[in-house]
């Protein structure tokens, strides 16, 4: 049955929701393919003919996929405030100092690991993924430690951290993505905001104190670095309460750039515009790289499904 | 713009509202009791229907419960709620006094 199998199976591809919601909207529209050809089939139609008509009468299952998406896609603010909760929780550690007491670093820690596994254990809703995105800087955090060895072992261990790191954050990408490349986006979102501020502060470093930040030097970036993650906390909020999936995107993309633009123009790193412009490049990378991913994903899923076909006639 | 299908757009709603609030019904039957009804003026994309059912659903104007029928088949019902029997009266009052309004203005001059 091509006609039939290739409508809701379409629908099914772009339908990107939760998987109940999306098995229960697939399975309806079957039914109603199937009332429909028997409908045509007895009104003295020929199978094919019957598949043909349905699929036209049926409509675009892209459009049918992108309503239905819109109906559901939109969280409560009860789930926009938990989904920037992560990054208003950073901005705050910059903005009230909170570096300085090791029981609120441990305290946003231990946050961020429970509210990720809870939410990775039911369900996987969208709030989850701002909080996913900040397990994965301790990738970050290691590679931070990496500039404080000598500059011979600093090298070699870049040499197995750099590949390690990028495993890492490919798998872990690739895992989410299958689930909606969105999604993976709105993961890696602070990744190229907390690399410029590393950079930023290590090339600081560098040009004084042996390497080592001063207290003035971070209460200096501190309002910066504190806003930077605000601007982020709002760019989740709006994500998570936008319907259309083309504004989510734009959303992220759009106030990303715009971060990095502020933290470039405000003068305060000595960052050259190169530097910045390979941000914005992995900014752009980090968050339209998981559509690609995830249509090779598609594309390698359906291969044996078309192979089984072919051998089938 | 398509004059019509604005219209349409804009009283689809209603028109599902009005049309379960008469029997719990599904996706295919309310298709063709649309048609049946309008003498064939309303016809559908008919996987468009789909969006508007779950529109409502959402909003808690309507419940969807999938039931079997004699035949073994398994038939997504919809279901109008308590909610959605209110809203469909602040509709229907609206709506009336709009077509009122309308047609007061728009009716042919004579004589």
């Amino acid at each position: 049955m091509p006609a039939k199998s290739t409508y809701t199976d379409r629908l099914k591809d772009h339908l990107r929701l939760d998987s109940t919601i999306k098995n229960n909207v697939v399975r309806e529209i079957r039914t109603h393919v199937e009332d429909k050809k028997h409908e045509l089939v007895e009104s003295g139609l020929s199978e094919k003919e019957a598949f043909a008509t349905v699929t036209k009468l049926m409509g675009s299952p892209e459009l049918v996929a992108r309503q239905i998406y819109e109906v559901y896609s939109q969280g409560s603010w009860l789930q926009a405030i938990f989904a920037a909760l992560p990054h208003l929780l950073v901005a705050a550690f910059f903005a009230l100092h909170w570096w300085q007491n090791t029981f609120w670093l441990i305290g946003i820690l231990v946050a961020v690991a429970c509210t990720a596994i809870y939410g990775w254990s039911h369900g996987k809703p969208a709030w989850l993924f701002p909080w996913l995105g900040y397990c994965l800087m301790p990738v970050l955090a290691v590679g931070i430690l990496l500039i404080y060895l000598p500059v011979n072992w600093a090298w070699l261990a870049a040499c197995a951290y750099v590949p390690l790191a990028l495993v890492i954050v490919f798998s872990v990408t690739r895992k989410i993505s299958k689930k909606d490349w969105v999604f993976a986006s709105l993961m890696l979102l602070p990744l190229p905001i907390m690399l410029g501020w590393v950079l930023a502060l290590w090339i600081l470093a560098l040009e004084g104190n042996n390497g080592f930040l001063s207290h003035e030097q971070l209460y200096d970036f501190a309002p910066l670095m504190a806003l930077s993650f605000a601007v982020l906390a709002l760019t989740v909020a709006v994500f998570i309460r936008v319907r259309q999936r083309w504004l989510k995107v734009g959303v992220l993309l759009t106030l990303e750039i715009s971060v990095l633009g502020i933290m470039a123009l405000s003068g305060k790193s000595s960052i050259n515009p190169f530097g910045w412009a390979g941000l914005i490049l992995l900014a752009v990378i980090l968050i339209l790289g998981p559509a690609m991913l995830e249509r090779r994903q598609r594309q390698t899923s359906r291969r044996p499904l078309n192979l089984s076909r072919k051998s089938a006639r | 713009m398509n004059y019509e299908r604005e219209l349409l757009k804009g009283s689809t709603d209603s028109l599902l509202l009005s049309l379960i609030n008469r029997e719990p019904t599904y996706g295919y039957k309310i298709i063709k009791e649309l048609e049946k009804r309008s003498n064939g003026y309303f016809q559908f994309k008919e996987g468009t229907l789909y969006p508007a059912l779950h529109r409502l659903e959402k909003a808690g104007l309507l419940q969807g419960k999938w039931q079997r029928l004699p035949s073994g088949q398994e038939r997504r019902y919809y279901y109008i709620t308590p909610k959605g029997q209110k809203a469909l009266v602040e509709r229907l009052a609206v709506w009336q006094n709009f077509s009122t309004a309308v047609a007061l203005i728009m009716k042919p001059t004579t004589g």
